[in-house]
């Protein structure tokens, strides 16, 4: 088509008001981080970690969980398309986890007064984070064209192992401030404005997430196109 | 404002992290971009060399 | 998957090679156990000589030499199936794939019951821990434990089967995963040596079957996914 003009799918409009929504999500987030939320009693300001630190530590649950179901499906039905959404997955999870671990020492040591403690929470992460990107590593030397259904596979067991290793860590040792989100008997023991401030920076988190994962995906699916043509290629000048 | 150095560096490193990795995929996706539009082309002369060459045999 | 006469029979004819050939070689039997009598003697080397330290890592030690263990093992079997490019094969000859699965990971378990039983008079001798009060107990807890090393490591084994860095891919995979497990054996190991009965560790043993029972019925259930061309 010389010239002539890209008949525009009011689809592909969506992707830049995506990117939009997300950019006004994160500032709404961090306004109401600094400015509208509280400063907290006891902890003072480190206490402003907490939102963006649980929102990465759920976000990385929330993408380890796309890892388990879509290598399910992988698994299932062989379409590359739920292969390249567990890669993908895999990779943003290692990324918030690595953000979990860098500022959770980073709260704990004017809290704790140390910048690590074996506790259930911080020791699972840090499990976690050993398994996924052992998944990566999996997923980049493979040579093997099943490499997919192998890496699928620790999709699948590593999810299952979370709450073998949770329950194993509680029975090992037990630091960590009792989860203040919500509380047994469905209080929530955060005040409105923290919870509210909590939400939007979860929110704000999610629709990142969901952001980046399409962007993975793209570079995941040209990764595949480049190999076809490849082979194409070889094909055409020594076939 | 006691310990607003930890309270500073972690949403540094947040963002940092965050921005670092949207810059990864930007440039891996163009970098994606420029290899499949050489092949393609490459292709395209192959197909076209393979063609003449039939042409130039008959 | 469905255990008839035939998946037994199956499951069974390769165990029995596999036996056979490692009764003529010995060569991961002698491998495993080696390795494990290393881990706990230069362990002895690093805690250095307070008995009541001593005794506290015991445990943990002994775990962590059948945890190596396990990876040398499998390494050593898989390294054998890539030489002779034997498990296409068998895999072409089985029509349950799981079979072949049930027979590695069987294999492997008495590898590590034996390796184990022959370590125990060793690390009873070297840690100065007297284990006869409760031995059966530790027995339990072993087999129980073995279990779980095997499926999973069996398991993983296979998948890093045709990886070109399979030696480092093993452990990297199999360590992580298996944390549940080892935590849960070696404390309730350490709570025996410490003169507790099986019954004060009923926490741990039921996580440890929990931690078996899952991987055993995951890997049966997908093994057929993965290995199909």
């Amino acid at each position: 088509m010389a010239g002539g003009e890209k008949k525009r799918h009011p689809l592909s409009l969506w992707p830049g008001w995506y990117a939009t929504l997300t950019y006004v999500a994160m500032v709404a987030a961090l306004w109401c981080i600094f400015v509208y939320a509280p400063t907290e009693k006891a902890q003072g300001i480190v206490q402003r970690i907490f939102y963006f630190h649980v929102s990465s530590a759920m976000t990385m649950f929330v993408a380890f969980f796309v890892v388990f179901v879509a290598s399910i499906i992988y698994l299932w039905k062989h379409a590359d398309w739920w292969d390249q959404t567990a890669m993908s997955a895999a990779e943003l999870g290692v990324l918030f986890c690595t953000l979990v671990l860098i500022t959770g020492p980073i709260w704990g040591r004017p809290i704790w007064g140390v910048w690590w403690t074996w506790d259930p929470t911080l020791t699972l992460t840090l499990v976690l984070w050993l398994i996924y990107v052992a998944y990566l590593m999996l997923r980049a030397d493979a040579t093997d064209p099943r490499r997919a259904r192998f890496a699928a596979v620790l999709g699948i067991v590593g999810f299952i192992d979370v709450p073998l290793i949770r329950w194993s860590i509680e029975k090992w040792r037990n630091l960590h401030p009792e989860p203040v989100v919500v509380q047994s008997g469905g209080t929530t023991g955060l005040p409105p404005a923290m919870m509210l401030t909590f939400l939007v920076s979860l929110a704000a988190f999610l629709l990142l997430f969901v952001f980046l994962l399409r962007q993975r995906m793209a570079v995941a699916r040209r990764r595949h196109e480049l190999e076809v043509l490849r082979h194409k290629v070889d094909e055409a000048l020594f076939g | 404002m006691k310990n607003f150095w930890y309270l500073f560096s972690a949403y540094t490193i947040i963002w940092t992290a965050l921005w670092a990795y949207v810059v990864y995929l930007s440039q891996a996706n163009r970098a994606l971009k420029q290899d499949i539009e050489a092949l393609r082309a490459q292709l395209d002369n192959a197909i076209a060399a393979n063609d003449a060459s039939k042409k130039g045999s008959v | 998957m469905s255990v008839n006469g035939a998946f037994v029979r199956q499951a069974g004819a390769i165990l029995a090679k596999d036996l056979k050939t490692e009764w003529r070689a010995r060569e991961i039997f002698t491998s495993m156990f080696v390795f494990t009598v290393l881990v706990v003697v230069v362990f002895q080397f690093t805690i250095g000589s307070n008995p009541a330290l001593i005794r506290e890592v015991a445990a943990g030690v002994l775990w962590v030499a059948l945890l190596f263990a396990t990876v040398i093992g499998l390494q050593r079997a898989v390294q054998m199936e890539g030489e002779e490019d034997c498990l296409q094969g068998v895999l072409l000859a089985v029509q349950d794939r799981s079979a072949l699965f049930l027979a590695k990971a069987l294999a492997n378990m008495i590898y590590l019951l034996v390796v184990s039983g022959c370590i125990l008079p060793l690390f009873a001798l070297w840690f100065r821990v007297d284990l006869t009060a409760s031995l059966p107990a530790l027995g339990v807890i072993l087999a129980l434990g073995i279990v779980g090393l095997s499926v999973l490591g069996t398991l993983f084994s296979l998948i890093v089967l045709n990886i070109r860095m399979r030696e480092v891919m093993l452990p990297l995979l199999f360590l992580p995963v298996s944390v549940p497990l080892l935590i849960a054996s070696v404390y309730a190991t350490g709570d025996l040596i410490d003169g507790k009965t099986l019954a004060d560790l009923r926490d741990y043993v039921i996580l440890i079957t929990v931690f078996d029972v899952v991987f055993l019925v995951l890997a049966v259930l997908i093994f057929d996914y993965v290995v199909e061309e």
